[in-house]
């Protein structure tokens, strides 16, 4: 998937929300307990990203990132991967659907050029291929 | 390629208006670590994520970032122990 540089890439919604599917992408160095941590040794960062299952459960989740204080996330991963909050949107019927899955990456780079034209293209793909997202909400930390 | 329609939460604003996203939502006055809100408060979580998906169906300007505010954030306390 490609992606605007000159203007603002705005894909327009035609949808309904009530209709929708939702996938979450987090900045906010999110992933499963039982995935490799972010590499926050590199002063240049990490480009990597993790998938993260839909059902997962919450208290599987932690985050690696040394540029942001994430001890509120650490007592409650929704304050900046809203899975839980997503699943009870989906309960009173304000949104469809949770996508099949979701991606968390260590917001903080040095090589942006990379992480423009390399991880957030892969990302765009993991989220078009197989997540069923038709909307996705985007979190830093 | 029809793309995937987005929709941001920042709490850092001015950083984030330099990317230009296509729809944000800033939560004002969150501090970092905090994009929807303090732990355990789910109904200001909830209330900050339907904001956001509602940015959707909202004629916004893109690259443009939609401040709200919501005062009880303000009405964290840590629990006790």
């Amino acid at each position: 998937m490609s992606i605007s540089r000159k203007c603002v890439p705005f894909t327009p919604f035609d949808g309904e929300i009530a209709k929708s599917t939702v996938a979450l992408v987090t900045a906010g160095g999110v992933h499963l307990k039982d995935q490799d941590g972010f590499n926050i040794a590199d002063e240049l960062g990490d480009l990597t990203y993790r998938i993260i299952p839909e059902d997962v459960n919450a208290a599987d989740l932690m985050v690696t990132h040394h540029h942001y204080d994430h001890s509120d996330a650490d007592k409650d991963i929704n304050v900046v991967f809203p899975i839980d909050v997503l699943r009870d949107l989906q309960q009173e019927g304000f949104i469809r659907g949770i996508a099949r899955k979701h991606v968390g990456y260590m917001g903080y780079t040095m090589q942006l050029k990379a992480m423009y034209e390399g991880t957030a293209r892969e990302i765009a793909n993991e989220i078009d291929k197989g997540s069923r997202a038709d909307v996705v909400v985007l979190t830093g930390g | 390629m029809k793309g995937i329609p987005t929709v941001l939460i920042t709490v850092s604003p001015e950083v984030s208006a330099q990317m230009r996203p296509p729809r944000a939502l800033y939560p004002n006055g969150f501090m970092i670590g905090n994009s929807l809100g303090k732990p355990n408060m789910r109904e200001l979580q909830l209330q900050v994520l339907r904001d956001a998906l509602s940015l959707l169906t909202q004629d916004t300007r893109p690259g443009k970032i939609i401040m709200r505010d919501y005062p009880n954030y303000g009405e964290y306390h840590e629990p006790p122990g």
